[in-house]
């Protein structure tokens, strides 16, 4: 009784509302009180998602962007991890280019899209390179982070057994630092895939960004909502995947 | 006392070090970009030398046309942050007040929170056209959703004795507002606010570049297709530099350190 | 000091309990007593004994479930304008000087700024913070923000003073030197004044009347009268008849208290990690 007042009744409220909001949006373009040129009724939104992944190959597409996101994430792993380690290891270079790989993940990077289609071209190069710079600044900060947040007392506990060097990193300080590590590879390919996707609609290449361009441009309007519609459903859950899968690897690396 | 003037030693010898390796970083940089720019190993002007874009940017801002569409995107971005902190502020509000809104209708704010803003954009064409106003529209939904959530979880983080003091002074639901929960949010309202800075800057001049007939958005595309590669590379200097700036404005007005 | 006057506060067979069905716990059962005017009372118990509650119902920002609480007859269903409120856990607002965190109840009354200033610095005074009227909250000590927090509760000038473990958080020796400046005041004020606390000491050296209460359900154990002379002095304090009063409430306590800690080591046992 208490769980369901406290916990289903809002969450149905919540629907609800979103159908209701559905159900009048559909009247009022019926009766033509909202221009049907703006605003598609929400039942052939809802009917263009099967034309979507037949006609316009949807699933395709997000196989693209999944590509590009994963190629990304490999950059940005195998470069962001041992630069990090390098900046750990080395403090002169960490007090001099730690601040500029704050300023990096700060700088608006996507606003220099001309620049790097210039350079690398109208190809999906361009785009896994974006992501990679979008994603790269936050893994090593969060890695360097957590090597440096490693309590001395266990690294003291590690001497005291006369562990080698190699030792010390394997079993102390690399375990120590993994959830800091595990945090900065979510935020750097949650980063990756706005980019990705967000780039892809402003060039006009690649997966799901471009297939909204296309769409948009032939004022195919409820295919437009559907699609955009699907990338929020594809970051959010996404985004759920990796958020799920840091807490199960944090626990595991335990 | 030996012991502590070695340890100043050794800092500003750290210091004198960290400022050489930064020179020394910068200057490998430009040399760099200066020997790739005249190898003429990328097609025609793809990396202009430096002395160029310095020459393009020194002509930038001697031209009218920069300042007027520099007004332009101000403009724009003044619109979309008064609309876009308010709305945010007002629905940030109701829903750190209400458990209940807060369950029910909070996730979906998440969700479009965290999408890439800029494919809404051809929506905002649709519903307030191709001028400035689809450009406010972007800055709008870009700075909306930060300053939302932060402002609903400020709100769910104040201290609970301090609603209880103002409960039993019996202060009304307005002073309530004004006298408890503002200030007691200063700091996760000013941050919504700078994070919804730094967005709504992206947003409106991501939708210039995009599509649009003046503002800097629209300059920096406009030398693109002309393919004036300096000109384009000193207008993306102004733009970024522009952004950031913005954003430790915003930073530095919130009380945080950048 | 055993004549007592007429009833300022009025609690009758209040009872309130906290979730529902089989995990329903009962923190406060079916207590009754009253306040006389200018008395000064407390309330003693084991933590989970239920006494935060009952503060909370008498200063009316919770409704009790059975039974009735008022002031001068009028029932308390929210908060009463004679009764201040002093809180347990920090409590001062750390974006106010201390002049504007206490003038802060008569702001919100609609008090004019002048008069409101003049009255806080009266009772900025007489907590003795006479001087820091334009520091912030976090410039202070923790025993000095709790006088601050007394000053603003004292500025609107309440009928019934209430305190919830006021001292819970400072050292002994600051609590020991802050319970005679509120003996002091209450003294000059007459006024009528609950605290409520786990200390016995302090409920002996500040008290006419405790309440001793047991733990969960909280119901009255005993009322004990603390019939010692006034002021208080550290004579007094040391005095055999004191030692008394402290060993008889610890009697009474120390068994409740016992059953306190063997529910939290069930507690334990049952749900571990939590």
């Amino acid at each position: 009784m208490r769980h369901w007042r406290h916990r289903l009744l809002p969450v149905a409220v919540g629907l609800a509302s979103l159908a209701l909001l559905a159900a009048v949006v559909e009247l009022m373009v019926r009766s033509s009180l909202i221009n049907p040129f703006i605003m598609p009724t929400p039942s052939s939104v809802f009917g263009s998602f099967g034309r979507l992944i037949g006609e316009e190959h949807g699933l395709a597409r997000l196989g693209a962007t999944a590509a590009e996101v994963l190629a990304a994430s490999v950059l940005i792993t195998v470069v962001g991890v041992p630069v990090a380690l390098l900046l750990h290891w080395r403090v002169r270079l960490r007090a001099a280019f730690e601040s500029w790989v704050a300023a990096l993940a700060a700088a608006p990077l996507v606003l220099a899209y001309p620049l790097f289609l210039v350079l690398f071209g109208r190809s999906q190069l361009t785009i896994v390179v974006m992501a990679f710079a979008a994603g790269v600044a936050p893994v090593i900060l969060k890695t360097v982070e957590g090597f440096a947040g490693v309590r001395p007392v266990l690294v003291d506990v590690g001497r005291s057994l006369r562990l080698t060097p190699s030792q010390l990193f394997w079993k102390i300080l690399l375990p120590a630092a993994i959830p800091s590590i595990f945090v900065g590879l979510r935020l750097g390919l949650i980063f990756a895939l706005l980019t990705v996707t967000g780039v892809e609609f402003l060039i006009n290449i690649g997966g799901l960004g471009h297939l909204i361009n296309e769409l948009a441009e032939r004022y195919d309007m409820p295919g437009t909502y559907a699609a955009i519609t699907f990338v929020v459903l594809v970051s959010v859950i996404f985004f759920a995947i990796l958020e799920s899968g840091e807490r199960w690897l944090a626990r595991s690396a335990r | 006392m030996a012991g502590k003037v070695g340890a100043m030693k050794k800092k500003t010898w750290l210091r004198a070090e960290v400022g050489a390796s930064r020179a020394i970083a910068c200057l490998v940089l430009l040399a760099l970009w200066q020997a790739i720019a005249l190898s003429g190993l990328f097609f025609q002007d793809v990396v202009p030398s430096i002395d160029r874009v310095l020459f393009a940017f020194w002509s930038v801002l001697a031209d009218p046309l920069f300042y007027r569409n520099l007004g332009v995107t101000f403009g724009e971005m003044l619109v979309s942050l008064a609309v876009g902190c308010s709305t945010g502020l007002a629905a940030g509000l109701a829903l750190g007040g209400s458990p209940f809104l807060s369950r029910a209708y909070e996730h979906f704010l998440h969700y479009l929170g965290s999408a890439p803003k800029i494919i809404f954009f051809p929506l905002m064409i649709l519903w307030f056209g191709v001028g400035p106003g689809s450009k406010v529209g972007m800055g709008v939904i870009s700075c909306f959703f930060p300053v939302a959530i932060s402002v609903a979880a400020g709100m769910r983080a104040v201290n609970p004795v301090w609603i209880r003091v103002g409960r039993s002074f019996r202060a009304s639901p307005l002073q309530m507002v004004t006298k408890v929960y503002l200030p007691a949010m200063r700091t996760p309202i000013l941050n919504g606010f700078r994070l919804g800075v730094g967005v709504a800057i992206i947003g409106v001049l991501l939708a210039e570049t995009k599509l649009s007939n003046q503002g800097l958005g629209f300059m920096v595309m406009q030398s693109y297709s002309r393919f004036d590669m300096p000109r384009m590379y000193a207008l993306l200097i102004i733009v970024i530099a522009m952004a950031v700036a913005f954003n430790t404005l915003a930073m530095r007005l919130a009380g945080s350190k950048p | 000091m055993t004549v007592r006057g007429p009833a300022m506060l009025k609690i009758e067979a209040v009872s309130k309990r906290y979730g529902y069905g089989a995990s329903a716990v009962t923190a406060v059962d079916n207590v009754s007593f009253d306040v006389a005017a200018g008395e000064f009372m407390s309330i003693i118990g084991p933590s989970g004994c239920g006494k935060s509650t009952l503060f909370h119902v008498i200063g009316g920002l919770t409704g009790a479930d059975e039974g009735r609480v008022s002031v001068e007859d009028e029932p308390v269903t929210a908060p009463h304008p004679a009764i201040g409120m002093v809180f347990q856990e920090e409590s001062t607002f750390p974006w106010r000087s201390v002049a504007a965190n206490v003038a802060f109840p008569l702001e919100v009354q609609g008090v004019a700024k002048r008069e409101r200033l003049e009255r806080a610095r009266r009772f900025i005074a007489l907590v003795g913070l006479k001087g820091f009227e334009n520091h912030m909250p976090g410039e202070l000590s923790g025993g000095m923000r709790q006088r601050v927090s007394i000053a603003r509760t004292l500025v609107s000038e309440p009928k019934i003073l209430l305190m919830d473990e006021p001292f819970g958080a400072l050292d002994e020796q600051t609590r020991l030197l802050l319970g005679e400046k509120v003996l002091e005041i209450q003294q000059e004020l007459k006024q009528t004044t609950l605290l409520i606390t786990h200390s016995i000491t302090e409920a002996v050296q500040l008290s006419d009347r405790v309440m001793v209460m047991t733990f969960r359900p909280g119901r009255v154990k005993r009322f004990v009268e603390i019939d010692l002379p006034r002021p208080r002095t550290a004579e007094v304090m040391t005095s055999d008849r004191f030692g008394h009063y402290v060993a008889q409430i610890w009697g009474d306590l120390r068994e409740e208290a016992s059953r306190g800690m063997a529910a939290q080591e069930e507690r334990v046992r049952t749900h571990p990690g939590v």
